[in-house]
C-alpha cells in the first residue's frame, strides 16, 4: 500500500506560485502532490487567484499612470540628461565691457550727488506739505470741537430760532464755512461748488 | 533594518556583500547562467564609454532604457505611489547607471544591478517624503494624476474610477503595513518579477530568508485584504 503524503504547507504553495510565474523549476514531488491532492490543489488555486488579482490590479494601476506617451517622454528626458554626462562644465564668458561696468558700478564708494540732492529735496517738500495740511486740518475741524458745544454746532437747523445764543452759534458756523470756502479752490471741485448753495445766499435769505 | 538595501552613497557599486546585511551572497553563488541580452548590452556600453565613444554609448543605452523602462516604472510606482516621484526615480536610476557603467561587473545580471540602484533611489525618496510629510499635508492624488488617469481610462466613469481608486488605496495601505523587508521582497518578487535568488543578490539576504519574507508578506496581505484584492 502506498502511503499518501501529508498536505503541503502553505509556504510551499506560495513558493510554487512564484516559481511558476518567474519560470523557475517546480519541485517535482510538489507538482505531483498538487496534481493528486484535490484539497491542496484547491488551496493552490485560491492562492493563485488572489495573487494574480493583486498583480493584475497593480499592473493596471501602473499602466494607467505610465501611459505610452509618458514612457516616451521619460525616454527623451533620460536622453537629454545623458547628453550632459561626460561633458566638462562650460564657463560662459561675459563681455568684458559689461563686466567692467557692472564691477565699477557696484564698487563705487558713493552714489552720484544729484541722487542725494533729490532725496533731500523730496524729504523737505514732503515734510512741508505734511505740516501745512496738518495745520489746515486743525484749523478746520479741531478748533470747533475743542472750543465749543459740539451738539449745537453740528445741528444748527434743528435748533434754529430757538434763542439768541443759537442764532449766534449758527452765524459762527456759517462764517467758518465761509472761511473754508475762501481758501484756494481745487479745480476738480468747482463743478460741485456750483451745484451746492452758497453761504452768502443762505444768509441773504434769512 | 527596515528594508534598506545599503547606504545611498554606495548605490552604484554593485551587489557585493555589505556590512551588516546578511552574510553576503557572493560567498554562495557565482555567475552560473549565461549572460542575458541586457547584460551583454551593458558590457558593450561599458566598453564604448571606456573608449571615449560617449555618443555611441548613449545611443546603445537607449535600448537598455527601452528594455527596462516599464518594469522599472512599475516597481517605482508601487513603491512610491506617486507618478511624478516614480518617474524621477526611474530617470535618476538610469542616469546613475550610465554614469557608473564602468563599475558594472558581469558577475551579476544587469537587471539585478539596475534594480538595486532603482530600489535604493526609491528608498531614499520614501525617507525624504516621510521627513517632508511630518510638516506638510499632501493630497492623496494630485490633480495632474487624476487628469492622467481619466485620460488613460477613456470616457469618464465616476463610479468605476471611484471603486478602482478605493480598491487601490486599500491595497496600498495593506502593502504599507508590511514590515520593511517583507515589503521590499514582496515588491521585487511580485511587481518586479524577480526570483528569490535575484532578490537575494540585490539585498544580500539569504535566499531562504527571502522566501520566508515573501511567504509572510503574501500571507499577511491576504489576511489584511480578506482573501481578495
Amino acid at each position: 500500500m502506498i502511503r499518501r503524503a501529508r498536505h503541503l504547507p502553505e509556504q510551499r504553495l506560495y513558493d510554487c506560485y512564484y516559481a511558476e510565474r518567474t519560470g523557475e523549476a517546480i519541485d517535482p514531488r510538489t507538482a505531483e502532490h498538487l496534481a493528486d491532492c484535490s484539497a491542496c490543489g484547491a488551496r493552490y488555486t485560491e492562492i493563485s487567484r488572489f495573487l494574480d488579482a493583486l498583480r493584475a490590479e497593480g499592473d493596471a494601476e501602473s499602466q494607467d499612470a505610465f501611459t505610452a506617451e509618458r514612457l516616451q517622454a521619460q525616454q527623451q528626458q533620460i536622453a537629454r540628461r545623458l547628453e550632459h554626462v561626460g561633458h566638462l562644465a562650460r564657463v560662459i564668458s561675459f563681455p568684458a565691457q559689461l563686466v567692467r561696468r557692472s564691477i565699477s558700478s557696484t564698487t563705487a564708494p558713493t552714489a552720484p550727488r544729484w541722487i542725494a540732492a533729490a532725496a533731500a529735496a523730496g524729504l523737505f517738500v514732503g515734510v512741508a506739505l505734511g505740516a501745512s495740511y496738518e495745520w489746515d486740518w486743525r484749523n478746520q475741524f479741531a478748533r470747533p470741537v475743542l472750543t465749543g458745544d459740539a451738539n449745537v454746532r453740528l445741528s444748527p437747523i434743528a435748533t434754529r430760532g430757538s434763542g439768541s445764543n443759537d442764532v449766534a452759534a449758527d452765524d459762527a458756523f456759517l462764517s467758518e464755512l465761509e472761511l473754508a470756502l475762501d481758501r484756494p479752490r481745487t479745480r476738480e471741485l468747482i463743478a460741485y461748488d456750483a451745484l451746492t448753495p452758497h453761504v452768502r445766499g443762505v444768509r441773504d435769505q434769512r | 533594518m527596515s528594508g534598506e538595501l545599503r547606504p545611498a552613497h554606495d548605490v552604484a557599486r554593485g551587489p557585493e556583500p555589505e556590512s551588516g546585511v546578511g552574510s553576503g551572497p557572493s560567498k554562495r553563488r557565482g555567475p552560473a547562467a549565461p549572460l542575458s541580452q541586457d547584460s551583454r548590452l551593458a558590457i558593450e556600453i561599458r566598453g564604448l564609454v571606456e573608449s571615449g565613444l560617449h555618443d555611441e554609448a548613449r545611443e546603445r543605452f537607449g535600448e537598455l532604457v527601452a528594455m527596462h523602462q516599464r518594469r522599472a516604472s512599475r516597481i517605482a510606482y508601487q513603491y512610491l505611489r506617486d507618478v511624478a516621484d516614480a518617474d524621477e526615480a526611474v530617470q535618476d536610476a538610469f542616469v546613475k547607471v550610465f554614469t557608473h557603467i564602468s563599475t558594472y561587473r558581469e558577475a551579476w545580471p544587469f537587471e539585478v544591478w539596475f534594480t538595486r540602484i532603482l530600489i535604493n533611489g526609491c528608498l531614499d525618496r520614501r525617507k525624504a517624503r516621510s521627513r517632508r510629510d511630518r510638516w506638510t499635508v499632501g493630497a492623496e492624488l494630485s490633480s495632474a494624476d487624476e487628469a492622467r488617469f481619466s485620460a488613460a481610462n477613456g470616457p469618464p466613469d465616476p463610479e468605476r474610477r471611484l471603486l478602482a481608486r478605493e480598491r487601490r488605496a486599500r491595497m496600498a495601505a495593506a502593502v504599507d503595513r508590511l514590515d520593511g523587508r517583507q515589503r521590499l521582497v514582496f515588491m521585487l518578487c511580485h511587481y518586479g518579477d524577480c526570483t528569490p535568488r535575484e532578490v537575494s543578490a540585490m539585498t544580500g539576504l539569504n535566499e531562504s530568508t527571502v522566501r520566508v519574507h515573501l511567504f509572510r508578506a503574501a500571507r499577511k496581505l491576504r489576511g489584511l485584504l480578506g482573501g481578495k484584492p
